[in-house]
């Protein structure tokens, strides 16, 4: 492997069984990840998108050393992550959204020293960076505050100031919005970006299943479902897969019946996704070509569906999702809980 | 990349070894002792309400006529429930209250030994509980008008910290057990409460319990803890004593030898398990 | 502007049928709790070994100082106060201790809180688990007691009537009791004590539980005739053991019926007190954003 690679895995597998309390017989079988195979340089961004139950947090806990892999293996700033858990350790730290972190009697300052001293560091600097980060992260006026009395929103911006606190040389971020307004979401994405300016070796995995935020904070994107990596590569190229492709937006009245399956039955038509939407539908279409158009508006004039507003835009990576998964993202949510 | 990224911070070595092991023991341990300043409600409950529990037993000595020498047994083995509690409820359930609050995953991915992390809970856990300790031993010495006669004051401090060594061992070591055994940890904690009382002699000398059941019940580091500090502490002690002082001290040596050894062990297992079957560190609530 | 109701709404009918819905639901959700966590014989270990432990520690305690004079009849006194006051530890825990449960562990005191259910029978209901553990470890106890230690009981010299209506009355105190506890729960972190044994294990030395009022110091002892348990204990020794139970002084000069009123009177202050701090407990709960903390430290 390349010195270069700060993640790093090969065919990396996760089967879950779940065994019978009282007969100890193994019940069920989970596949939660299969034949991963990712490359992530150092200095990168990499997002990891996909739904709940994708396997997001599968990888990271194995990247993080919480969890073996079935199958596979995996590396992490050049080491095993189930023989050498301790040389990854000291070089890597994470932080999962929706999750609070620390003790809710401690300040926001003593909670972030302490885990500070976890990781060796010297007190005087753990609260030089405390302040500093609190600061940047728009904290500052909480440091004294019991984490207890802080707001989901602030208690998280402190869960990330932990991660960041050590200057990791690899961050693992697991849906750190989750949960956040979009003030407060706005203001980790910067958050982010900035760290990742000012420390350009410093390597960061991040998984979400908000498209915007991998679309703008994002070098790579890896699109997961159902365990399995669809596609991997820079927002912008993945979007261009759908450039030569003609995406269109359609507001109709009641469908009165129609389907998805009757439109992509119709020549040239790549993918259709029919929402239910106030008062009518909402139809979204990937089309081989323009001239495929004519073809659905002859179909919805057949049923005697109106069309209320038609727009053609640019491919954004919820296109890209529905064109790799089949549906839209917030239609694969809980659908298949891991 | 923006053009007026500076780096946050500088690099700055990290302490390793034995230094980070330190720095984690303390930084554990700070919870444990400032958590309980910030929310004062213990003192009532803790302290108050455990000098008058522990009351309850010596008038029922007074009750049925018994030598004054056992209202003294009574506050001393009464002050020492306090540290057996502490081990329960805040050593042995701690690793599962952990998990379910978040920060076991959190603990494990951090680059310092889980020894020290559980150290430092219970050098936490001893500096909080001294206090109430303390204050059954004292305001129920001061009620009761205990006698004290303490041959070697050193003897009795080497007693009473291999006791609290070897005891805190074993609350390290089912902090793991309790953790692998998940949702059932809060009652075993809850069980295992009132039997010890009984079987480490608590509120009388463990000689009575006879020799099989004292000798059964020394795997408890209080059993013999007690009974070589009651000796060393009230003239009749020794003759109450179960075994001699010396082999008492030598056993509660190697229980603390064998307790932390084993806690270790178990450690490893724990996050080995809880790495391969992935489900350890997850919240069960 | 939608039209006012023509009446308050003070519907006694739908109050009652809101806390009788909180306390059926919260016994079936406390005995999922209390009891899924292990297999039945498991189970049944564990409920016998802990009552049986802490009746040995008083049998060992009287054993050594009296070498086994267990005939004296300050034994059964002993015995039968230790064996019923498990009540004590077991309702007040189970009601006070879902406060804590629900707000540190499950995370759900939230939801319960704005769910449209009435919280104080909602927590009576989470106790109910707690009884009917606590009612098999008194059971064993008692049989223990009586097979074993000889516990004077005689099933045709019991008094029945007597006997049931104190234990119902005293079970109705003692969950009167773990409110007025599970209403101070809102208000306290989560420490490693549950609130209802530390206040059980005080008053046991209040309630002539273990040893008659008298062996307590003067100045303490009004606090004892204050406690409304000392009432229901004795109560309950004088329907299982009858004339042997009139030996003991503390309440000799009080007839049952006098006794039984007296305990009927400190349940009904008790509920008047339950009352008062549930509101004021829960009003300083939401003033001061108490109802979905967690404090683990």
């Amino acid at each position: 492997m390349s010195a270069d690679l700060a993640i790093e895995t090969h065919n990396l597998g996760r089967i879950y069984t779940i065994r019978n309390r009282r007969e100890r017989r193994i019940r069920k079988e989970v596949v939660a990840l299969r034949d991963v195979n990712l490359q992530i340089p150092r200095g990168e961004l990499f997002g990891l998108l996909g739904p709940n139950g994708a396997g997001k947090t599968t990888l990271i806990k194995i990247l993080t050393t919480l969890l073996a892999p079935t199958t596979g293996w995996a590396r992490v700033a050049g080491f095993d992550v189930v023989r050498e858990p301790q040389k990854i350790r000291p070089r890597i730290n994470m932080v999962s959204g929706g999750e609070a972190s620390g003790y809710g009697l401690l300040t926001v300052r003593e909670n972030l020293w302490m885990f500070a001293q976890f990781y060796g560091l010297p007190s005087r600097e753990a609260n030089r960076r405390i302040e500093e980060l609190l600061r940047r992260i728009g904290l500052a006026d909480r440091i004294h505050t019991k984490s207890s009395d802080l707001s989901t929103g602030l208690r998280q911006k402190m869960n990330i100031v932990r991660g960041f606190l050590t200057d990791p040389e690899i961050l693992f971020l697991d849906e750190p919005t989750l949960g956040l307004d979009v003030n407060a979401a706005r203001d980790v994405r910067r958050f982010i970006r900035e760290w990742l300016d000012a420390h350009p070796d410093r390597t960061v995995l991040l998984t979400t299943h908000y498209m915007v935020e991998a679309d703008e904070l994002c070098d790579r994107v890896a699109i997961i479902s159902q365990g399995r990596v669809l596609a991997c590569d820079s927002p912008e190229a993945l979007k261009r897969r759908l450039q030569r492709d003609a995406l269109f937006d359609i507001e109709i009245t009641a469908p009165n019946g129609l389907t998805s399956a009757m439109l992509e039955a119709l020549p040239g038509v790549r993918k259709a996704v029919l929402t239910d939407d106030d008062g009518g539908a909402r139809l979204n279409l990937i089309l081989a070509a323009d001239s495929a158009l004519p073809g659905v508006i002859h179909v919805l004039t057949e049923r005697a569906v109106q069309v209320r507003h038609l727009t053609k835009r640019e491919p954004t990576l919820e296109d890209v999702f529905v064109e790799l998964v089949g549906r839209p993202l917030a239609e694969e949510e809980g659908s298949d809980e891991q | 990349m923006s053009s007026e990224a500076r780096p946050f911070f500088a690099p700055v070595p990290k302490a390793s070894g034995w230094r980070l092991f330190l720095k984690t023991v303390v930084a554990r341990a700070y919870p444990r002792v400032i958590g309980q300043q910030r929310e004062r409600s213990w003192l009532f409950f803790d302290v108050f309400l455990s000098i008058l529990a522990v009351s309850a037993y010596v008038f029922v000595y007074r009750a049925i006529g018994a030598p004054e020498e056992y209202v003294g047994f009574v506050v001393v083995g009464g002050a020492m429930t306090a540290f057996w509690l502490n081990v329960l409820w805040s050593m042995s359930s701690q690793l599962y209250w952990e998990k379910e609050s978040g920060n076991l995953a959190l603990y494990i991915m951090a680059p310092n030994s889980m020894m020290a992390i559980l150290l430092g809970m219970a050098v936490g856990g001893i500096v909080a509980t001294a206090l109430r300790a303390a204050a059954i031993l004292l305001v129920g010495s001061l009620i009761f008008h205990v006698q004290y006669a303490v041959g070697s004051l050193p003897a009795l401090a080497a007693v009473f910290l291999l006791t609290l060594a070897a005891l805190y061992g074993l609350g390290m070591m089912s902090a793991s057990l309790f953790l692998l055994w998940g949702r059932e940890a809060w009652h075993l904690a809850n069980l295992a409460q009132e039997p010890i009382y009984l079987l480490s002699g608590f509120y009388f000398p463990v000689k009575n319990l006879g020799f099989w059941v004292a000798v059964a019940a020394s795997i408890i580091p209080l059993t013999l803890g007690l009974d070589a500090m009651r000796q060393l502490l009230f003239p009749s002690g020794a003759a109450l004593g179960f075994l001699t002082v010396p082999v008492e001290v030598a056993v509660l040596a190697v229980l603390c030898v064998l307790f932390l050894v084993a806690a270790r062990w178990l450690l490893g297992y724990m996050e080995r398990m809880a790495i391969r079957e992935g489900r350890l560190l997850e919240s069960r609530r | 502007m939608s039209t006012p109701p023509i009446y308050q709404s003070t519907n006694l009918p739908k109050t009652l049928s809101a806390a009788w819905r909180s306390f059926r639901i919260a016994t079936w959700l406390g005995w999922q709790i209390e009891s899924n966590w292990t297999d039945p014989i498991l189970f049944a270990i564990y409920s016998m070994l802990k009552p049986l432990a802490s009746a040995a520690i008083l049998v060992v305690m009287y054993g050594v100082i009296t070498n086994g004079q267990f005939e004296n009849p300050i034994f059964p006194y002993i015995y039968l106060g230790n064996a019923f006051y498990i009540y004590v530890g077991a309702v007040m825990t189970g009601v006070s201790w879902a406060v804590i449960d629900d707000r540190e562990h499950y995370r759900t005191l939230k939801y319960i809180y704005v769910a449209p259910i009435r919280l104080p029978a909602y927590w009576l209901g989470r106790g109910v688990a707690r009884f009917l553990t606590g009612s098999f470890a008194v059971l064993i106890t008692l049989a223990a007691g009586v097979l074993f230690l000889h516990v004077p009981f005689h099933p045709a010299r019991v008094d029945w009537p007597l006997f049931l209506l104190s234990l119902m009355l005293g079970v109705v105190m003692l969950a009167l009791m773990g409110l007025v506890l599970a209403s101070i729960s809102l208000m306290i972190a989560h420490h490693f004590f549950l609130i209802g044994e530390a206040v059980a294990g005080a008053l046991y030395l209040l309630s002539g539980a273990i040893f008659p009022l008298e062996v307590l110091p003067p100045w303490l002892r009004p606090l004892g005739f204050a406690m409304p348990i000392t009432y229901w204990l004795e109560l309950l020794r004088r329907s299982l053991l009858g004339d042997l139970a009139r030996g003991f002084p503390t309440l000799s000069g009080f007839s049952n019926g006098q006794l039984l009123g007296i305990l009927a009177g400190l349940s009904v202050l008790f509920g008047l007190l339950a009352a008062v701090t549930y509101r004021l407990c829960d009003h300083q709960a939401r003033e001061k954003g108490l109802i979905d903390q967690t404090t683990n430290y």
